[in-house]
Protein backbone atom coordinates (compact mmCIF):
# COMPACT_ATOMS: atom_id res chain seq x y z
CA UNK A 1 0.00 0.00 0.00
CA UNK A 2 2.86 2.23 0.52
CA UNK A 3 4.42 2.22 -2.53
CA UNK A 4 0.87 2.75 -4.11
CA UNK A 5 0.36 6.05 -2.20
CA UNK A 6 3.84 7.03 -3.55
CA UNK A 7 2.88 6.41 -6.85
CA UNK A 8 -0.02 8.31 -6.19
CA UNK A 9 1.81 10.85 -4.66
CA UNK A 10 4.54 11.38 -7.63
CA UNK A 11 1.38 11.22 -10.29
CA UNK A 12 -0.35 14.08 -8.32
CA UNK A 13 3.44 16.01 -8.25
CA UNK A 14 3.92 15.12 -11.72
CA UNK A 15 0.49 16.93 -13.16
CA UNK A 16 0.11 20.72 -12.75
CA UNK A 17 -2.57 20.30 -10.22
CA UNK A 18 -0.32 20.47 -7.10
CA UNK A 19 0.97 23.67 -8.63
CA UNK A 20 -2.61 25.28 -9.18
CA UNK A 21 -3.64 24.70 -6.05
CA UNK A 22 -0.36 26.33 -4.53
CA UNK A 23 -0.95 29.27 -6.80
CA UNK A 24 -4.01 30.01 -7.95
CA UNK A 25 -3.43 33.07 -9.62
CA UNK A 26 -2.85 30.47 -12.53
CA UNK A 27 -6.77 30.24 -13.05
CA UNK A 28 -6.63 33.72 -13.40
CA UNK A 29 -4.47 33.79 -16.59
CA UNK A 30 -6.68 30.40 -18.08
CA UNK A 31 -9.85 32.83 -17.76
CA UNK A 32 -7.86 35.41 -19.85
CA UNK A 33 -6.85 33.30 -22.29
CA UNK A 34 -10.42 31.72 -22.40
CA UNK A 35 -11.79 35.05 -22.79
CA UNK A 36 -9.09 36.31 -25.65
CA UNK A 37 -9.83 32.71 -27.17
CA UNK A 38 -13.22 33.63 -27.07
CA UNK A 39 -13.02 37.25 -28.82
CA UNK A 40 -11.06 35.96 -31.24
CA UNK A 41 -13.25 32.74 -32.28
CA UNK A 42 -16.63 33.84 -31.63
CA UNK A 43 -16.58 37.58 -31.76
CA UNK A 44 -13.70 37.67 -34.72
CA UNK A 45 -11.89 40.22 -32.81
CA UNK A 46 -8.52 40.19 -34.83
CA UNK A 47 -8.18 36.59 -34.99
CA UNK A 48 -5.12 36.08 -36.43
CA UNK A 49 -3.46 37.55 -33.87
CA UNK A 50 -5.37 37.10 -30.80
CA UNK A 51 -5.69 33.53 -31.37
CA UNK A 52 -2.11 32.53 -31.32
CA UNK A 53 -1.86 35.27 -28.58
CA UNK A 54 -4.83 33.93 -26.34
CA UNK A 55 -3.15 29.96 -27.06
CA UNK A 56 0.54 31.61 -25.97
CA UNK A 57 -1.05 32.83 -22.72
CA UNK A 58 -2.69 29.36 -22.29
CA UNK A 59 0.41 27.03 -22.83
CA UNK A 60 2.88 29.50 -21.10
CA UNK A 61 0.64 29.13 -17.52
CA UNK A 62 0.76 25.31 -17.65
CA UNK A 63 3.51 24.97 -14.36
CA UNK A 64 6.07 22.13 -15.54
CA UNK A 65 5.03 22.85 -18.85
CA UNK A 66 8.12 25.40 -19.67
CA UNK A 67 6.43 27.65 -22.23
CA UNK A 68 6.37 30.59 -20.20
CA UNK A 69 8.93 33.15 -21.19
CA UNK A 70 11.82 34.74 -18.86
CA UNK A 71 12.32 37.71 -18.91
CA UNK A 72 16.00 38.84 -18.23
CA UNK A 73 16.52 41.49 -15.47
CA UNK A 74 18.55 45.03 -16.72
CA UNK A 75 21.63 43.47 -16.39
CA UNK A 76 20.42 40.16 -18.65
CA UNK A 77 20.76 37.65 -15.95
CA UNK A 78 18.15 35.11 -15.81
CA UNK A 79 17.56 32.38 -13.41
CA UNK A 80 17.65 28.72 -14.05
CA UNK A 81 15.72 25.47 -13.01
CA UNK A 82 18.52 24.69 -10.65
CA UNK A 83 18.36 28.79 -9.23
CA UNK A 84 21.77 29.62 -10.70
CA UNK A 85 22.09 32.73 -12.35
CA UNK A 86 23.00 33.09 -16.37
CA UNK A 87 23.55 36.22 -18.56
CA UNK A 88 21.05 35.05 -21.43
CA UNK A 89 23.17 36.45 -24.09
CA UNK A 90 26.24 34.31 -23.04
CA UNK A 91 23.82 31.44 -23.26
CA UNK A 92 24.00 29.55 -27.01
CA UNK A 93 20.39 29.23 -28.28
CA UNK A 94 20.76 25.24 -27.50
CA UNK A 95 21.20 25.77 -24.34
CA UNK A 96 18.33 28.31 -24.26
CA UNK A 97 16.08 25.48 -25.84
CA UNK A 98 17.84 22.82 -23.18
CA UNK A 99 17.32 25.06 -20.04
CA UNK A 100 14.45 27.48 -20.29
CA UNK A 101 11.96 25.62 -23.33
CA UNK A 102 11.65 25.94 -26.56
CA UNK A 103 9.10 29.03 -26.16
CA UNK A 104 12.21 30.74 -24.25
CA UNK A 105 13.99 29.59 -27.48
CA UNK A 106 11.73 31.11 -30.27
CA UNK A 107 11.02 34.75 -27.78
CA UNK A 108 14.94 35.03 -28.09
CA UNK A 109 15.87 34.05 -31.18
CA UNK A 110 12.82 35.43 -32.99
CA UNK A 111 11.17 38.73 -30.68
CA UNK A 112 14.11 39.57 -28.92
CA UNK A 113 16.49 40.06 -31.64
CA UNK A 114 13.38 42.30 -33.20
CA UNK A 115 13.29 40.46 -36.27
CA UNK A 116 9.60 39.22 -36.55
CA UNK A 117 7.89 42.78 -36.35
CA UNK A 118 9.65 43.95 -39.43
CA UNK A 119 9.08 40.73 -41.07
CA UNK A 120 5.22 41.12 -40.22
CA UNK A 121 5.48 45.15 -41.84
CA UNK A 122 7.30 43.29 -45.08
CA UNK A 123 4.11 41.19 -45.83
CA UNK A 124 1.65 44.63 -44.66
CA UNK A 125 3.81 46.84 -47.27
CA UNK A 126 3.19 43.99 -49.88
CA UNK A 127 -0.97 44.37 -49.32
CA UNK A 128 -0.82 48.32 -49.16
CA UNK A 129 -2.04 49.96 -52.12
CA UNK A 130 -0.02 53.84 -51.65
CA UNK A 131 -2.18 54.73 -54.75
CA UNK A 132 -5.10 56.16 -52.57
CA UNK A 133 -2.08 58.35 -50.70
CA UNK A 134 -0.50 59.33 -53.90
CA UNK A 135 -3.60 60.41 -55.42
CA UNK A 136 -4.68 63.07 -52.27
CA UNK A 137 -1.51 63.81 -51.21
CA UNK A 138 -2.80 66.65 -49.16
CA UNK A 139 -4.34 64.30 -46.66
CA UNK A 140 -1.53 62.48 -45.37
CA UNK A 141 -0.48 65.04 -43.39
CA UNK A 142 -3.51 64.04 -41.04
CA UNK A 143 -1.18 61.03 -40.56
CA UNK A 144 1.27 63.13 -38.83
CA UNK A 145 -1.34 64.91 -35.99
CA UNK A 146 -3.22 61.28 -35.04
CA UNK A 147 0.45 60.52 -33.54
CA UNK A 148 -0.14 63.11 -30.65
CA UNK A 149 -2.14 60.49 -28.80
CA UNK A 150 1.43 58.58 -28.43
CA UNK A 151 3.48 61.15 -26.98
CA UNK A 152 0.33 63.01 -24.87
CA UNK A 153 -0.12 59.65 -22.82
CA UNK A 154 4.11 59.00 -22.71
CA UNK A 155 4.03 62.45 -20.61
CA UNK A 156 0.77 60.59 -18.72
CA UNK A 157 2.40 57.79 -17.97
CA UNK A 158 5.89 59.65 -16.45
CA UNK A 159 3.73 61.48 -14.19
CA UNK A 160 2.11 58.09 -12.85
CA UNK A 161 5.52 56.57 -12.39
CA UNK A 162 6.45 54.52 -15.38
CA UNK A 163 9.91 54.83 -16.12
CA UNK A 164 10.76 56.65 -19.47
CA UNK A 165 10.92 53.31 -21.68
CA UNK A 166 8.12 52.02 -20.37
CA UNK A 167 5.86 55.28 -20.99
CA UNK A 168 6.99 54.89 -24.40
CA UNK A 169 6.37 51.68 -25.09
CA UNK A 170 2.98 51.98 -23.34
CA UNK A 171 2.49 55.41 -25.92
CA UNK A 172 3.37 53.82 -28.97
CA UNK A 173 -0.22 51.75 -28.17
CA UNK A 174 -1.94 55.23 -29.58
CA UNK A 175 -0.03 54.29 -32.91
CA UNK A 176 -2.38 51.37 -33.83
CA UNK A 177 0.23 49.82 -35.39
CA UNK A 178 1.12 46.27 -33.78
CA UNK A 179 4.04 45.52 -35.23
CA UNK A 180 5.35 49.02 -34.39
CA UNK A 181 4.56 48.79 -30.88
CA UNK A 182 5.80 45.22 -30.57
CA UNK A 183 8.86 46.73 -32.07
CA UNK A 184 9.28 49.43 -29.72
CA UNK A 185 8.60 47.44 -26.61
CA UNK A 186 11.29 44.80 -27.68
CA UNK A 187 13.80 47.93 -27.77
CA UNK A 188 12.57 49.92 -24.71
CA UNK A 189 11.08 47.73 -22.29
CA UNK A 190 10.54 43.94 -23.43
CA UNK A 191 9.08 43.07 -19.63
CA UNK A 192 6.01 45.06 -20.50
CA UNK A 193 5.54 43.52 -24.30
CA UNK A 194 2.59 41.00 -23.43
CA UNK A 195 0.60 43.38 -21.65
CA UNK A 196 1.41 46.09 -24.26
CA UNK A 197 0.74 43.85 -27.79
CA UNK A 198 -2.63 43.16 -26.12
CA UNK A 199 -3.46 46.28 -25.36
CA UNK A 200 -2.90 47.15 -29.02
CA UNK A 201 -4.74 44.39 -31.07
CA UNK A 202 -7.45 44.61 -28.87
CA UNK A 203 -8.02 48.61 -29.13
CA UNK A 204 -7.43 47.74 -33.05
CA UNK A 205 -9.74 45.30 -32.94
CA UNK A 206 -12.13 47.81 -31.30
CA UNK A 207 -11.72 50.61 -33.73
CA UNK A 208 -14.98 49.69 -34.91
CA UNK A 209 -16.40 51.01 -31.61
CA UNK A 210 -13.59 53.67 -30.01
CA UNK A 211 -13.79 55.60 -33.49
CA UNK A 212 -17.07 56.40 -33.43
CA UNK A 213 -17.22 56.95 -30.03
CA UNK A 214 -14.93 59.61 -30.65
CA UNK A 215 -16.16 61.19 -33.39
CA UNK A 216 -19.62 61.06 -31.81
CA UNK A 217 -18.02 63.24 -28.94
CA UNK A 218 -16.17 65.72 -31.12
CA UNK A 219 -17.71 66.22 -34.54
CA UNK A 220 -21.02 68.07 -35.25
CA UNK A 221 -23.51 66.50 -38.15
CA UNK A 222 -22.79 69.09 -40.36
CA UNK A 223 -18.82 68.31 -40.28
CA UNK A 224 -19.54 64.41 -40.67
CA UNK A 225 -21.98 65.61 -43.93
CA UNK A 226 -18.85 66.85 -45.78
CA UNK A 227 -18.84 65.57 -49.25
CA UNK A 228 -15.29 65.02 -50.43
CA UNK A 229 -15.89 64.33 -53.67
CA UNK A 230 -18.17 67.81 -54.02
CA UNK A 231 -15.61 69.26 -52.28
CA UNK A 232 -12.99 67.87 -55.00
CA UNK A 233 -15.31 69.02 -58.30
CA UNK A 234 -15.52 72.62 -56.39
CA UNK A 235 -11.66 72.57 -56.08
CA UNK A 236 -10.21 70.48 -58.83
CA UNK A 237 -6.65 68.74 -58.19
CA UNK A 238 -4.00 70.39 -59.84
CA UNK A 239 -1.60 67.69 -60.21
CA UNK A 240 -2.85 64.70 -62.30
CA UNK A 241 -0.78 61.39 -61.81
CA UNK A 242 -0.34 60.25 -65.75
CA UNK A 243 1.62 56.97 -65.31
CA UNK A 244 0.42 55.49 -61.97
CA UNK A 245 2.54 52.27 -61.77
CA UNK A 246 6.00 54.46 -62.29
CA UNK A 247 5.45 56.88 -59.58
CA UNK A 248 3.79 53.51 -57.36
CA UNK A 249 7.61 51.67 -58.19
CA UNK A 250 9.87 54.89 -57.46
CA UNK A 251 7.64 55.75 -53.70
CA UNK A 252 8.69 53.22 -51.77
CA UNK A 253 12.32 53.75 -52.81
CA UNK A 254 12.44 57.11 -52.43
CA UNK A 255 10.22 57.07 -48.75
CA UNK A 256 12.96 54.58 -47.12
CA UNK A 257 15.81 56.34 -48.29
CA UNK A 258 13.76 59.73 -46.63
CA UNK A 259 13.25 58.22 -43.35
CA UNK A 260 16.96 56.09 -43.60
CA UNK A 261 18.46 59.86 -43.56
CA UNK A 262 16.47 61.95 -40.86
CA UNK A 263 15.48 58.63 -38.22
CA UNK A 264 17.25 55.50 -39.42
CA UNK A 265 15.91 53.93 -36.06
CA UNK A 266 12.91 53.37 -38.13
CA UNK A 267 14.57 51.81 -41.29
CA UNK A 268 14.01 48.00 -39.78
CA UNK A 269 10.17 49.10 -40.07
CA UNK A 270 10.09 51.52 -42.57
CA UNK A 271 12.43 49.83 -44.82
CA UNK A 272 10.57 46.44 -45.09
CA UNK A 273 7.27 47.85 -45.21
CA UNK A 274 8.50 49.80 -48.61
CA UNK A 275 10.69 46.38 -49.78
CA UNK A 276 7.37 44.42 -49.64
CA UNK A 277 5.25 47.33 -51.26
CA UNK A 278 8.27 47.74 -54.13
CA UNK A 279 8.32 43.98 -54.70
CA UNK A 280 4.14 44.22 -55.02
CA UNK A 281 4.64 47.08 -57.70
CA UNK A 282 7.01 46.01 -59.53
CA UNK A 283 4.55 43.07 -60.78
CA UNK A 284 5.41 39.71 -62.52
CA UNK A 285 8.80 40.13 -62.32
CA UNK A 286 9.05 39.89 -58.45
CA UNK A 287 5.77 38.28 -58.45
CA UNK A 288 7.08 35.09 -56.28
CA UNK A 289 9.00 37.37 -54.14
CA UNK A 290 5.25 39.30 -53.42
CA UNK A 291 4.12 35.78 -53.09
CA UNK A 292 6.35 34.40 -50.18
CA UNK A 293 6.43 38.12 -48.31
CA UNK A 294 2.41 38.88 -48.41
CA UNK A 295 1.65 34.87 -47.63
CA UNK A 296 3.95 32.35 -46.59
CA UNK A 297 6.49 34.08 -44.63
CA UNK A 298 3.93 36.56 -42.88
CA UNK A 299 1.99 33.58 -41.75
CA UNK A 300 4.50 32.19 -40.12
CA UNK A 301 5.94 35.19 -38.54
CA UNK A 302 2.54 36.10 -37.44
CA UNK A 303 2.04 32.43 -36.02
CA UNK A 304 5.41 32.68 -33.79
CA UNK A 305 5.06 36.32 -33.09
CA UNK A 306 1.04 35.55 -31.58
CA UNK A 307 2.70 32.60 -29.38
CA UNK A 308 5.65 34.53 -28.49
CA UNK A 309 3.67 37.50 -27.39
CA UNK A 310 1.25 35.41 -25.32
CA UNK A 311 3.97 33.14 -23.67
CA UNK A 312 5.02 36.38 -22.06
CA UNK A 313 1.99 37.08 -20.36
CA UNK A 314 2.85 34.58 -17.21
CA UNK A 315 0.75 35.05 -13.92
CA UNK A 316 4.15 36.65 -12.45
CA UNK A 317 4.80 39.24 -14.97
CA UNK A 318 1.43 39.71 -16.11
CA UNK A 319 -1.13 40.20 -12.79
CA UNK A 320 -0.12 43.46 -11.41
CA UNK A 321 -1.18 46.93 -11.17
CA UNK A 322 1.17 48.29 -14.11
CA UNK A 323 -0.77 45.87 -16.18
CA UNK A 324 -4.05 47.98 -15.71
CA UNK A 325 -1.96 51.26 -16.28
CA UNK A 326 -1.33 49.76 -19.45
CA UNK A 327 -5.19 48.57 -20.46
CA UNK A 328 -6.12 51.96 -19.50
CA UNK A 329 -3.65 53.75 -21.16
CA UNK A 330 -3.83 51.88 -24.08
CA UNK A 331 -7.00 53.20 -24.88
CA UNK A 332 -6.41 56.68 -23.51
CA UNK A 333 -3.72 56.60 -26.19
CA UNK A 334 -5.68 55.74 -29.01
CA UNK A 335 -8.74 57.73 -28.23
CA UNK A 336 -6.37 61.09 -27.93
CA UNK A 337 -4.39 60.10 -31.46
CA UNK A 338 -8.49 59.79 -32.94
CA UNK A 339 -9.19 63.17 -31.63
CA UNK A 340 -6.08 65.04 -32.20
CA UNK A 341 -6.60 63.54 -35.99
CA UNK A 342 -10.14 65.00 -35.83
CA UNK A 343 -8.88 68.84 -34.08
CA UNK A 344 -6.44 68.71 -36.76
CA UNK A 345 -9.20 68.55 -39.72
CA UNK A 346 -11.29 71.40 -37.96
CA UNK A 347 -8.45 73.32 -37.59
CA UNK A 348 -7.89 73.17 -40.97
CA UNK A 349 -11.50 74.07 -42.29
CA UNK A 350 -11.01 77.37 -40.29
CA UNK A 351 -8.54 78.56 -43.08
CA UNK A 352 -9.00 76.33 -45.98
CA UNK A 353 -11.57 76.53 -48.86
CA UNK A 354 -11.92 73.39 -49.76
CA UNK A 355 -13.07 71.74 -46.79
CA UNK A 356 -11.98 68.23 -45.15
CA UNK A 357 -14.47 66.00 -43.60
CA UNK A 358 -13.15 65.07 -39.99
CA UNK A 359 -13.12 61.33 -40.55
CA UNK A 360 -10.06 61.81 -42.91
CA UNK A 361 -8.44 62.97 -39.48
CA UNK A 362 -10.05 60.18 -37.16
CA UNK A 363 -8.15 58.06 -39.66
CA UNK A 364 -4.87 59.26 -39.22
CA UNK A 365 -3.59 56.43 -36.59
CA UNK A 366 -3.01 53.35 -38.34
CA UNK A 367 -4.92 50.22 -38.18
CA UNK A 368 -5.57 50.04 -41.85
CA UNK A 369 -7.42 49.32 -43.19
CA UNK A 370 -10.78 48.92 -40.82
CA UNK A 371 -10.30 52.98 -39.71
CA UNK A 372 -11.01 53.70 -42.59
CA UNK A 373 -13.74 51.07 -43.63
CA UNK A 374 -15.69 52.32 -40.26
CA UNK A 375 -15.34 55.93 -40.79
CA UNK A 376 -16.80 54.74 -44.61
CA UNK A 377 -19.52 53.74 -42.33
CA UNK A 378 -20.10 56.48 -40.66
CA UNK A 379 -20.31 59.40 -43.10
CA UNK A 380 -22.54 57.01 -45.36
CA UNK A 381 -24.63 56.49 -42.22
CA UNK A 382 -25.20 60.35 -42.37
CA UNK A 383 -25.45 60.64 -46.33
CA UNK A 384 -25.72 57.23 -48.35
CA UNK A 385 -24.20 58.90 -51.29
CA UNK A 386 -21.12 60.07 -49.02
CA UNK A 387 -18.28 57.31 -49.62
CA UNK A 388 -15.13 58.64 -47.75
CA UNK A 389 -13.17 55.84 -48.25
CA UNK A 390 -10.70 56.68 -50.87
CA UNK A 391 -9.74 59.98 -48.84
CA UNK A 392 -9.63 58.04 -45.20
CA UNK A 393 -7.18 55.78 -47.00
CA UNK A 394 -4.88 58.42 -47.38
CA UNK A 395 -4.46 59.37 -43.83
CA UNK A 396 -4.81 56.05 -42.73
CA UNK A 397 -1.85 54.95 -44.72
CA UNK A 398 0.54 57.71 -43.77
CA UNK A 399 -0.37 56.98 -40.45
CA UNK A 400 1.28 53.89 -40.32
CA UNK A 401 4.60 55.77 -41.71
CA UNK A 402 3.91 58.50 -38.87
CA UNK A 403 3.81 55.56 -36.35
CA UNK A 404 6.59 54.12 -37.52
CA UNK A 405 8.35 57.07 -37.31
CA UNK A 406 7.65 58.43 -33.92
CA UNK A 407 8.37 54.72 -32.98
CA UNK A 408 12.38 55.63 -34.25
CA UNK A 409 12.12 58.45 -32.25
CA UNK A 410 11.41 57.34 -29.22
CA UNK A 411 13.95 54.30 -29.74
CA UNK A 412 16.33 56.80 -30.77
CA UNK A 413 15.79 58.84 -27.61
CA UNK A 414 14.88 56.40 -24.91
CA UNK A 415 16.85 53.26 -26.51
CA UNK B 1 9.30 66.89 -12.87
CA UNK B 2 12.47 65.70 -14.37
CA UNK B 3 10.51 62.86 -16.29
CA UNK B 4 8.06 65.46 -17.09
CA UNK B 5 11.03 67.73 -19.42
CA UNK B 6 12.08 64.51 -20.56
CA UNK B 7 8.20 64.06 -22.17
CA UNK B 8 7.67 67.14 -22.96
CA UNK B 9 10.84 66.98 -25.02
CA UNK B 10 10.16 64.08 -26.79
CA UNK B 11 6.75 65.40 -27.44
CA UNK B 12 8.29 68.11 -29.44
CA UNK B 13 11.24 66.21 -30.73
CA UNK B 14 8.19 63.53 -31.72
CA UNK B 15 5.97 65.58 -33.45
CA UNK B 16 7.92 68.01 -35.13
CA UNK B 17 9.93 64.83 -36.69
CA UNK B 18 6.63 63.05 -37.87
CA UNK B 19 5.51 66.21 -39.69
CA UNK B 20 8.13 67.03 -41.06
CA UNK B 21 8.85 63.50 -42.34
CA UNK B 22 5.54 63.48 -43.71
CA UNK B 23 5.90 66.90 -45.34
CA UNK B 24 9.10 65.62 -46.99
CA UNK B 25 7.07 62.43 -48.51
CA UNK B 26 4.50 64.65 -49.67
CA UNK B 27 6.05 67.43 -51.57
CA UNK B 28 8.37 64.51 -52.66
CA UNK B 29 6.10 62.64 -53.75
CA UNK B 30 4.59 65.64 -55.85
CA UNK B 31 7.81 66.37 -57.14
CA UNK B 32 8.11 62.19 -58.36
CA UNK B 33 4.87 62.91 -60.23
CA UNK B 34 5.91 65.87 -62.04
CA UNK B 35 9.15 64.07 -63.14
CA UNK B 36 7.24 61.26 -64.02
CA UNK B 37 4.15 63.12 -65.92
CA UNK B 38 7.79 64.89 -67.93
CA UNK B 39 9.73 62.09 -68.85
CA UNK B 40 7.42 59.14 -68.65
CA UNK B 41 3.91 60.32 -69.48
CA UNK B 42 1.96 57.46 -70.40
CA UNK B 43 1.68 54.15 -69.37
CA UNK B 44 2.77 50.88 -71.60
CA UNK B 45 -0.86 50.83 -73.01
CA UNK B 46 -1.73 46.64 -72.67
CA UNK B 47 -1.73 45.45 -76.23
CA UNK B 48 -4.96 44.89 -77.33
CA UNK B 49 -6.39 41.93 -78.32
CA UNK B 50 -6.74 41.49 -82.26
CA UNK B 51 -7.58 38.13 -83.19
CA UNK B 52 -11.54 37.79 -82.61
CA UNK B 53 -12.98 35.81 -79.83
CA UNK B 54 -15.93 34.94 -81.12
CA UNK B 55 -15.34 31.85 -82.70
CA UNK B 56 -13.03 30.42 -79.58
CA UNK B 57 -16.30 31.40 -77.20
CA UNK B 58 -19.02 29.56 -79.54
CA UNK B 59 -17.13 26.53 -79.47
CA UNK B 60 -16.77 26.92 -75.97
CA UNK B 61 -20.44 27.36 -75.25
CA UNK B 62 -21.00 24.58 -77.97
CA UNK B 63 -19.09 22.08 -76.49
CA UNK B 64 -20.24 23.14 -72.46
CA UNK B 65 -23.91 23.24 -73.61
CA UNK B 66 -23.88 19.72 -75.96
CA UNK B 67 -24.73 22.47 -79.09
CA UNK B 68 -28.23 23.89 -77.61
CA UNK B 69 -26.48 27.11 -76.29
CA UNK B 70 -26.12 29.85 -78.44
CA UNK B 71 -23.95 33.87 -78.16
CA UNK B 72 -26.30 36.42 -78.60
CA UNK B 73 -24.12 39.46 -77.37
CA UNK B 74 -20.64 39.76 -76.28
CA UNK B 75 -19.92 43.46 -74.40
CA UNK B 76 -16.80 44.52 -73.15
CA UNK B 77 -16.39 45.15 -69.61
Amino acid sequence: MQGFSDILERLYEMTAISNLADTPAFLLMYFIAFVLLYLGIAKKYEPLLLVPIAFGVLIANFPGGEMGVIQADSQGFVTLADGSREIIWDMPLHKVAHELGIMNYLYYALIKTGLLPPIIFMGVGALTDFGPMLRNLKLAIFGAAAQFGIFAVLIASLLLGFTPQEAGSLGIIGGADGPTAIFTTIKLAPHLLGPIAIAAYSYMALVPVIIPLVVKLTCSRKELMINMKEQDKLYPEKLEIKNMRVVKIIFPIAVTTIVAIFVPTAVPLIGMLMFGNLVKEIGSDTGRLFEVASNGLMNAATIFLGLCVGATMTAEAFLNLQTLGIIVGGFLAFALSIASGIVMVKVWNLFAKKKINPLVGATGLSAVPMASRVCNGISTKYDPKNHVLNYCMASNISGVIGSAVAAGVLISFLG
Amino acid sequence: MENLGVGLLLMGVGMVTVFCILLIVIYGSRLIISLVNKMAPEAEAAPKASFDARPILEAAVAQLTGGKGRITKITEL
